[in-house]
């Protein structure tokens, strides 16, 4: 058994996939037209090319409330590193990302919060040097 | 960066836009309730929500047709004025750009494929991944069954 495979639910697929390709540099791996919705996933360029992350239509409205909750909350959906946190944040505001939280130490890591502009919050973080 | 109460209130404004009210509120009044001018309103709701208000109000209102005509005993009059138009030729034409046929045409379409009366019909969910939570489970397997939607049904 793997992890091979996550999602993170999107109120628009075809504005997530711009973001998570061109904004977030990530890289398209399948498009499949599913109905009226598409099964998309992206991969990272700097990771392995088989872990993929599902970009899933949220169109049940039990996701619509949970992934409002969460956002409303302030709470991220899920997590990515980065090697270098400050260059990252540089390169993201520049591309006018909204962040809810600023790079700020917390022990191990470091983490910064921003808006994925589908619905949901994204947090980053760089593991510190010990 | 976008201090928490700034963000506290563009969420607000996001559900106000979601809301019917009649008449329909102007993109200014759910700014001046979020206490924002319109202009930084609408650059800052885009920037969080990656849609302005207007078009974020659009696409919840045709979602919301599509659930109405999907599963109310409504016409397709009724379902234009209680998602929040006020034209019928502008609520028909912005359903069929961008659901890709006519009101009419979906409310026929969906109807004949819903099995349960008043439940939400599988082709408005979709069934990607058990988080979305309606695939039988011999269906379960995502990559077997990568067209088990509306293009089957039609």
């Amino acid at each position: 058994m793997r992890i091979k495979l996550t999602s993170i639910m999107v109120d628009n697929q075809d504005k997530a996939l711009t973001f998570y390709s061109e904004v977030l540099g990530f890289v398209k791996k399948h498009d499949i037209p599913v109905g009226e919705f598409r099964w998309i996933t992206v991969v990272s360029p700097e990771g392995r090319d088989d872990l993929e992350l599902a970009l899933e239509p949220n169109a049940n409205p039990a996701g619509k409330t949970f992934q409002e909750a969460m956002f409303k909350q302030g709470i991220p959906i899920s997590a990515f590193e980065v090697d270098d946190m400050e260059a990252e944040f540089r390169r993201l505001k520049g591309l006018d990302v909204v962040f809810t939280r600023e790079p700020t130490r917390a022990g191990p890591v470091t983490l910064a919060i921003f808006s994925d502009t589908c619905g949901n919050l994204i947090q980053l973080y760089q593991r510190n040097a010990a | 960066m976008v201090e928490s109460e700034t963000f506290s209130r563009l969420c607000r404004a996001r559900e106000m836009l979601r809301e019917t009210h009649d008449p329909p509120l102007t993109i200014q009044e759910v700014a001046r309730a979020a206490r924002i001018s319109p202009y930084h309103f609408i650059r800052r709701f885009a920037a969080l929500f990656g849609e302005t208000p207007h078009q974020f109000r659009q696409r919840a209102r045709i979602e919301h047709a599509k659930h109405l005509l999907a599963l109310g005993p409504y016409s397709v009059t009724e379902v234009c004025v209680e998602v929040g138009f006020t034209s019928l030729g502008s609520f028909s034409g912005l359903f069929a750009r961008r659901v890709g046929v006519a009101p009419s045409v979906y409310r026929r379409r969906v109807r004949t494929a819903t099995q349960v009366p008043g439940r939400l019909p599988d082709e408005l969910i979709p069934g990607c991944l058990t988080l979305m939570g309606r695939l039988p489970a011999h269906a379960a397997i995502f990559e077997k069954h990568p067209l088990r939607t509306l293009t089957q049904t039609e």
